[in-house]
């Protein structure tokens, strides 16, 4: 039986198909043939489907999911033979001596796999799978490709980069890898981590990309004001607030932590309030009960402003914390070099600028009473501790870093950093996992140029006619300060990039201009159809590797090879080590690996891992051997204390690790900047939190003349990004549609179900409309991921909202995926999802009003 | 294999008739028990039962539903999610011609015998919950059994396993009902009730379910 077939039968099965499908072996044929020899009823017992292998006659493979999406989760494979027949998750049996099955406590949760991770077989045998390396025949973007020999496939990429790196020098090649493969220790994709950014950058030719696209803002916010990232507490915390002002979360939808939501349910039975700040009343509003307070996108740093001088003005503040922890806040916390300039609370009462930011000035802006402002910010100054959870999605806009600025300002002047119960994210990272396997050495992230990841398009079509600060391109120390990089190529792992930047119109028209596109996937994408060379690549369930938490979570998961990997198969470190011994570099590549590493991984991903895991155990103390967790599955850590970001710094007083040690709500840095148009970000930054009006907004009444709605495109929760669009079970559960307030549709005339064109002068989207009272007039919201499916007069037939959105990103460089604006009409153009509706249920969403 | 199965209905279509139909007692009744409230309404359950059944879309044996209503910005949302009811009085038992449908005496689990099954679909249309669900490749109903081989295996079905927020629960259901069964499906202070808005009268079957409704869930009486 050949690969696609067993796929097919693996996915394709009615119980009582399951063992002819799934193991197609010779004993379980027989067994089928004698199951209908009796002609007389049997006795009903269960199980009715058999032969049907439960769970206990199979091969269990604890592993986890894989993706990039806020949390990692366990996944536990029951195989037969080589094949995965089902998936279940944590339950409690797979962490050593003091668990078994249904131990489940609020130290030592189980880590239940969301719908994503339980639907993971059908993407590991979807139709979609690449199997075989492929290289484009037909126009690039046409999707015509034939199958190729690896020797082939990369001898040809070989060839080019040679050819493109000696005629266009060491910025020919733009790293796109992203971390859609990611959060592994060893087989990793990202920019600064990622083993892409290894090989090219040890190849001497490489353009980075330098802005996240989920959190720039919010990077930067923190980098600004805490001088890290690891602004986060571990989950657990979330159960001993008081408050939690969840703005623009929805940790339903979005996972941050592997049992966040759980923690905060815990939370809501001790008693805790909860706040949403949102266009739209979320899942998340529903399940915890929220005081839903909507706001106009892309205006919340105004509102903070609000709250702030609420706070001020009635003296709420927690003075003695700021006067022991801040930087800037007032102006007795201003620095010696910085006296006489304006503090945060000079620009909040309006000392300079002779505006005083009121509520009402705040209400104005964000549509939100000022009544509520009010309401809001004496709730949050009067309850500790309370948590302000500064969500990334209000940072996804034009100048969103001030609104995540605002945020750690408010979080600051109440008190709430460094305790148990109060907040300071942000970025949220928090317990610091032991993440790389691989030699990370000096020539890992090696750069000769890197920009701000949206502007890619910009600058391959309009090089070499621009200025370095359209580009945000990173200073350097050398001669290649300042040169505006020639892209001549793009290599894309764990990314669809293409699909997922703004402004796709624009990224087509560059993707012509290239001379070089390579991706290395799992399945085809839509960037994956633009693309001169497809790598087909191993999913996580196909390598060995170990999972790490995303950002939140105290555990490690195994993750072995469960099965071999499919058709032909290799994972992204096989393909980057073959390639640089083709170039000449392999040795220093993978220096653990001979040239059979193509062939065969097994030991030297063995070697890695367990050398890992020595570091484990020196840096965390981890008390089991590598044998051991490898035999349990996951190792769940218990952390002296429940981990709170700064704590430290509150209690004992060690520095911040900021330029001041403190919490640096006047930036030092950005306050010593003389010449922007020198540094990353290209454009000035006020180096105290500032309502900055966005490029545009629902206040910006003639540009909403003509497009008079302001689109979000927000993370859905059947998708990681652009990560699952092809699944079936998935599709089944959602709608890929426009999200319209009732009363705004009854103005156009529109009901749900409705097929809809969404469009502005960047693209053209079709998809059917959801009309709701549950989002804010003027908003709509599409989710963010669809995969583009372009008709011939480039309109948009699935749905991806980056057809509509702006390439051009905050100074900081956060992507404005969420200042949209755009307009609305019925059509008659059909939309394409992109799988057979026909084969659901009568009513897939399962949804009512009453 | 087509032949061998006609065979064994014909068998079982006689004896059906000449049987009939004894309703079923169990020594215990196990139900579910969901918080409509505190659900996040995730779908980790739809998707754990899709892939333990080897299920193709279409059929869909649990179903969370979403519910919301409400005039912007006073608006309200809830999740009611539902499966097979193993109902005390299934209705789709009696109407089965070929007594593929039975009943456990142990647990109450009502199951299909789907080597029996003809895909008439009267059982469907019986169903006040939507539980039983044609599958038109194998040309059967299937339905929740349970996951009655992980129930006798001494565990719980996959759907309550995968829940996330710990939000449905399965157990005895006199004692869900009456309070004296730990839960973490059901928090401090709260109770279940038989029936929610919207959802069709227990007395119907007597659905083997219980949920912690919202507010603006709850029925009379």
């Amino acid at each position: 039986m050949d690969a696609k077939t067993i796929l097919g039968n693996a996915l394709n099965v009615s119980r009582r198909d399951v063992l002819q499908g799934a193991a197609g072996t010779a004993a379980t044929a027989a067994a089928g043939a004698s199951l209908f020899r009796a002609v007389e009823p049997r006795e009903a017992k269960a199980f009715a489907y058999s032969p049907y292998p439960t769970d206990d006659e199979l091969v269990t493979v604890p592993t986890s999911c894989a993706h990039n999406c806020g949390s990692r989760h366990m996944l536990v494979a029951h195989k037969k033979g080589d094949v995965i027949v089902r998936l279940s998750t944590d339950d409690g049996r797979y962490q050593g001596p003091q668990g078994g099955f249904g131990y489940d406590t609020e130290e030592m949760p189980q880590l239940r796999a969301c719908l994503r991770g339980r639907s993971y077989r059908s993407r590991l045998y979807s139709a979609e799978r690449l199997l075989y390396p492929m290289i484009r025949v037909g126009e690039r973007g046409e999707g015509k490709f034939k199958r190729a020999s690896w020797d082939a496939a990369l001898d040809f990429i070989a060839g080019k980069m040679q050819d493109l790196k000696q005629k266009y020098g060491p910025h020919a090649l733009l790293d796109q890898s992203y971390a859609g493969a990611s959060y592994g220790v060893l087989h990793k994709s990202d920019q600064i981590e990622g083993l892409l950014g290894r090989f090219l950058g040890m190849y001497g030719c490489r353009t980075s990309s330098w802005s996240v696209p989920s959190y720039q803002a919010t990077t930067f916010s923190s980098r600004m004001t805490f001088g890290t990232i690891e602004d986060g507490n571990e989950d657990d915390t979330f159960a001993h607030s008081k408050l939690i002002i969840m703005w623009g979360w929805n940790p339903a939808y979005t996972f941050h932590g592997g049992n966040t939501f759980y923690y905060m349910r815990l939370a809501k039975q001790r008693g805790c309030r909860f706040v949403l700040i949102d266009p739209q009343y979320s899942d998340s509003a529903s399940a915890y009960d929220a005081w839903w307070i909507p706001i106009r996108p892309a205006t919340d740093a105004a509102m903070m402003a609000g709250m702030a001088f609420h706070i001020f003005t009635n003296g709420l503040q927690d003075q003695d914390f700021i006067n022991r922890f801040t930087q800037g806040m007032d102006p007795g916390t201003m620095p010696q070099w910085a006296q006489g300039q304006e503090s945060f609370k000079d620009y909040i009462l309006g000392t300079r600028d002779g505006q005083p930011k009121t509520p009402e000035w705040a209400s104005a802006i964000c549509g939100v009473p000022a009544t509520d402002i009010v309401k809001l910010a004496d709730l949050y100054a009067r309850t500790k501790p309370a948590a302000l959870k500064a969500s990334w999605a209000p940072g996804r806009n034009s100048n969103g870093e001030q609104y995540n600025r605002m945020a750690a300002a408010l979080q600051a002047m109440t008190g709430n950093i460094g305790k148990l119960g109060g907040c300071a994210e942000g970025v949220g990272k928090a317990w610091h996992a032991e993440g790389i396997a691989y030699p990370y050495d000096e020539f890992s992230n090696v750069w000769y140029a890197s920009i701000k990841s949206d502007r890619w398009a910009h600058l391959v079509l309009n090089y070499p006619n621009l200025k370095r600060e359209e580009i945000g391109l990173w200073p350097r120390s050398d001669n290649l300060d300042g040169v505006i990089p020639n892209v001549r190529g793009i290599f894309w792992q764990g990314s669809n990039w293409f699909n997922q930047l703004p402004n796709i119109n624009k990224q087509i028209e560059a993707m012509k201009k290239l001379d070089l596109v390579v991706c290395n996937d799992a399945t085809i994408t839509p960037s994956g159809l633009y693309a001169d060379v497809l790598f087909p690549v191993a999913t996580h369930f196909e390598r060995h590797d170990v999972a790490l938490p995303w950002y939140k979570g105290h555990y490690y998961i195994h993750r072995p090879k469960v099965i071999q990997p499919l058709g032909e198969s290799k994972t992204d470190f096989q393909i980057y080590t073959e390639l640089a011994h083709r170039l000449g570099f392999g040795e220093r590549y993978n220096p653990r690996a001979s040239r059979e590493y193509f062939h065969y991984d097994d030991a030297v991903d063995e070697a890695y891992l367990s050398a890992w895991w020595e570091k484990v155990q020196h840096h965390q103390g981890a008390d089991i051997s590598w044998e051991e967790f490898k035999a349990r599955g996951t190792y769940k850590f218990k952390l002296p204390r429940l981990h709170v970001a700064f704590q430290d710094q509150i209690e004992k007083g060690v520095p911040f690790q900021t330029p001041s040690g403190k919490i640096e709500i006047l930036s030092t840095q950005l306050a010593q900047v003389t010449d922007w148009t020198r540094t990353a970000w290209g454009h000035p930054i006020p180096a105290i939190p500032k309502w900055t009006e966005p490029f545009e907004s629902l206040n910006h009444t003639e540009k909403r003349a003509e497009h008079p709605f302001h689109l979000i495109t927000p993370h859905a929760r059947w998708r990681t990004h652009s990560i699952f669009n092809n699944i079936p079970w998935l599709r089944e559960t959602y709608e890929q549609e426009v999200t319209i307030n009732a009363a705004d549709a009854a103005t156009l005339g529109i009901k749900t179900g409705d097929t809809v064109e969404v469009y502005n002068a960047r693209g053209r989207m079709v998809l059917p409309a959801y009309v709701t009272e549950r989002v804010m007039p003027g908003v709509v919201v599409v989710h963010e991921g669809a995969w583009l499916d372009l008709d011939g007069d480039g309109v948009d037939r699935a749905g991806n909202p980056d057809v509509l959105t702006l390439d051009e990103p905050s100074p900081a460089g956060g992507f404005a995926y969420n200042t949209i604006l755009v307009n609305l009409r019925k059509t008659d153009l059909n939309h394409r999802p992109g799988w057979d509706q026909l084969a659901t249920s009568r009513a897939h969403v399962f949804r009512r009003s009453t | 294999m087509e032949e061998e199965k006609k065979a064994r209905v014909q068998v079982a279509v006689a004896a059906r008739k000449r049987k009939g139909y004894t309703p079923v007692t169990p020594d215990m009744q196990l139900g579910f028990v969901h918080n409509n409230v505190d659900c996040i309404g995730c779908r980790a359950c739809e998707i754990a039962c899709k892939d333990k059944n080897g299920l193709p879309p279409g059929p869909r044996f649990r179903r969370v539903m979403y519910v919301e209503g409400g005039k912007f910005p006073e608006v309200f949302a809830y999740k009611v999610n539902m499966s097979c009811n193993h109902c005390a009085e299934p209705a789709c038992l009696p109407t089965c011609p070929t007594g593929a449908i039975f009943k456990r005496t142990k647990d109450g689990i009502v199951d299909i015998d789907s080597s029996l099954c003809i895909g008439c679909r009267r059982c469907e249309a019986a169903c006040p919950f939507g539980a039983p669900q044609f599958d038109p490749i194998s040309n059967t109903v299937m339905k929740c059994n349970l996951c009655v081989d992980e129930i006798d295996a001494g565990r719980k079905p996959y759907c309550v396993m995968g829940c996330m927020m710990r939000v449905l629960d399965v157990g005895p259901i006199d004692k869900i009902r009456d309070g004296s069964y730990a839960t973490k499906a059901v928090g401090p202070g709260e109770r279940v009730v038989r029936q929610v808005r919207n959802m069709a009268n227990p007395e119907l079957t007597n659905p083997s379910i219980a949920f912690v409704a919202h507010p603006k869930g709850k029925v009379e009486g």
